[in-house]
């Protein structure tokens, strides 16, 4: 799946997105290789909202492989 | 509700058109959040605005309409910046129609609330004062957006029509495609390098890697690397590596010494030739990691297809295809495969509507029907819900068989245009309910083509939210162009062919707007302004290619 950082998670990273699989995951799982990948998101973790292919993911949601995933911080629009 | 969303990089209008409900606005409420100049009590001069697009886009959709049953408004239009925002313009636009203020102000406020809540938009940096570099120092100008009416039974000038279109058309929402499917779609959201292009340095040319600093004659060689293999060494004095075009280099401080140069004995290389070329593409040398490479409203061509192929992209969001309803009238014509009977012809607008819209990939539904009011009667109060565009062929002539007009507006259709100051396609009808866009096109082969290419093209280009320029082309005359009409501006059928870099262009000969066999040669139209009667050959003038253009 295609993960996608915004905002300071892109400071954090150095990347806007990333390429992980793991089929079947739910977002615990997904959390776990994204911090195994990049530590400094653990402590973000309680401010970002996970969305699944462009809409905010409901807390029980199963990625897939061919999702976009999208790691969402605090937002500041308007 | 009727819903309009767009993020734009560009200044936001100091005007902006208010939405055009079907019926009922009593009241039209606007906001526009403005960049301060202070930021946490900094000076500044700019704000830099990120979004998720397609999600934001979404987001602010899913919102209003959520907001708009709740407090019953009836249309909004939302656009919100992006990119680097100058003190002082607008970063947001809202603005809500509803029958009466309350309602507007109700939503615009819990709007304005949710939108900081869930809107995936963040404000990215502050630009301070002192950093001004960048920031352009001339303040944007609204485009000013004239009316088209210009009093009752006056006909619009085809730059008015075309302007109006543009207000009306706002692009569509975005969806997320195969590759494969999205080729010809506008992007709509920015392509960047995951990583850096290529992801690591490769050799240029079949040869030999040695070490820069390695002065020596022959090497002994240590190992063989294809393309796609990954197999970092480090090298020894003495030492070489046969490698691949293409291939990973072991290790950094490496010169690749073309094959050409060296001649090879058993495991020993000797060199006959050295340059200064080390015959190597660096990493990131095509792209770095995060460069945007293909910006939102790029049309997704072949090139932009491999690259995001390239880039791993399987799946990307491009504008939707409008949903197109095409109703073709007249007791006159009969299917293509039907003899018609005397005084009857062919009905061959159809098929030209089809393919003009097979252009941007759009399959309409096509139906025919007879000059009868009680069938294009039940034809519009059964359009499919969701409808972007309708296109009625015939009947839109004022007069005789006139009928297109009076059936639009007692649908509840807003009748814009009902005549136009050009020819072909006099009398062209653009009218519109709720989002649904309709077009009475003149049902003369000639004007339906001229319509098609002139009209109808500049709205599918706005839903598509396409940033390419979608001016009038300029080319050289290669024929007398002469017209006795001098008081109407004329879009005249012509044949393009491209010379040595300049288009010419062709005039081609027709009598009315009725001729059909001009159309299959035809594949330009020029632009003849009101006023000009004989242009010799070697003038420019301007003119829309009619698609394709071949």
């Amino acid at each position: 799946m295609r993960v996608l950082f915004f905002a300071h998670l892109r400071d954090v990273t150095g990347c806007a997105e990333m390429q992980l699989h793991c089929a079947g995951a739910d977002a615990a799982e997904l959390w776990r290789r994204l911090i195994a990948a990049y530590p400094g998101l653990e402590k973000y973790r309680d401010s970002v909202r996970l969305a699944q292919n462009a809409e905010y993911a409901a807390p029980d949601a199963r990625f897939d492989n061919a999702d976009e995933v999208a790691l969402i911080p605090p937002v500041s629009g308007g | 509700m009727q819903v309009e969303v767009q993020l734009t990089y560009a200044p936001i209008p100091s005007e902006v058109p208010p939405p055009a409900p079907a019926t009922g606005a009593g009241a039209w409420v606007e906001f526009r959040g403005l960049v301060r100049s202070q930021e946490n009590g900094r000076a500044i001069t700019a704000l830099e605005y990120e979004a998720y697009e397609p999600m934001a886009e979404r987001e602010v959709r899913r919102l209003l309409n959520e907001l708009g049953a709740r407090y019953g408004c009836l249309a909004a239009r939302v656009i919100h910046r992006i990119g680097v925002v100058p003190v002082g313009q607008a970063a947001l636009y809202v603005g809500i129609a509803a029958e009466h203020r309350a309602e507007a102000f109700k939503l615009l406020t819990e709007f304005m609330d949710r939108l900081k809540q869930d809107v995936p938009i963040w404000k990215r940096r502050a630009i301070p004062a002192a950093e001004i570099g960048g920031v352009s120092p001339h303040p944007w100008v609204g485009v000013s957006m004239p009316g088209v009416d210009r009093g009752p039974g006056e006909p619009a000038r085809p730059a008015d029509v075309l302007g109006l279109l543009r207000r009306l058309c706002g692009q569509l929402e975005a969806e997320r495609l195969p590759l494969a499917q999205a080729i010809g779609r506008v992007l709509r959201e920015p392509v960047c390098a995951p990583e850096d292009l290529p992801p690591f340095d490769r050799a240029a040319v079949d040869g030999y890697a040695v070490r820069l600093d390695d002065p020596s004659t022959e090497f002994r060689v240590v190992d063989v690397i294809r393309a796609g293999a990954w197999q970092p060494r480090k090298l020894d004095r003495g030492e070489a590596v046969r490698i691949a075009t293409g291939a990973a280099l072991p290790c950094e401080g490496l010169q690749v010494l073309m094959k050409e140069d060296v001649q090879t004995t058993g495991d020993t290389i000797r060199v006959n030739r050295r340059t200064a070329d080390r015959n190597i593409r660096t990493r990131g040398e095509d792209a770095r990691a995060g460069q945007r490479l293909v910006e939102p409203g790029s049309v997704v061509t072949p090139g932009v297809a491999a690259l995001l192929a390239g880039l791993g992209r399987v799946e990307v969001w491009v504008t939707r295809l409008p949903r197109v309803r095409h109703i073709a009238t007249g007791n006159e014509i009969v299917p293509p495969a039907q003899a018609p009977a005397p005084g009857q012809i062919r009905d061959s607008n159809s098929i030209l509507v089809r393919a003009f819209l097979g252009q941007w990939g759009i399959v309409p539904q096509q139906t025919l029907l007879g000059d009868d009011d009680a069938a294009l009667r039940a034809a519009l109060r059964n359009l499919e819900p969701g409808l972007d565009l309708l296109l009625i062929s015939g009947g839109a002539s004022v007069g005789e068989q006139d009928f297109t007009r009076r059936l639009l507006d007692e649908a509840g259709f807003v009748v814009h245009v009902s005549k136009t100051a050009a020819r072909p396609g006099r009398p062209l009808i653009v009218a519109q309910r709720g989002s649904t866009l309709a077009f009475g096109l003149p049902g003369n082969p000639l004007a339906h083509l001229v319509c098609l290419n002139v009209y109808v093209r500049a709205a599918l280009q706005a839903w598509s939210g396409s940033t390419a320029s979608d001016d009038f082309h300029r080319g050289v005359l290669a024929g007398e162009l002469a017209t006795d009409r001098s008081q109407q501006e004329t879009f005249w059928p012509a044949r393009s062919d491209c010379a040595e870099g300049t288009w010419m262009l062709r005039p081609l000969p027709w009598r009315s707007s009725g001729d059909l066999t001009v159309l299959a040669r035809a594949n330009a139209l020029i632009r003849v302004p009101t006023g000009a009667h004989r242009f010799v050959p070697g003038s420019w003038v301007e003119f829309v290619p009619a698609r394709p253009a071949l």
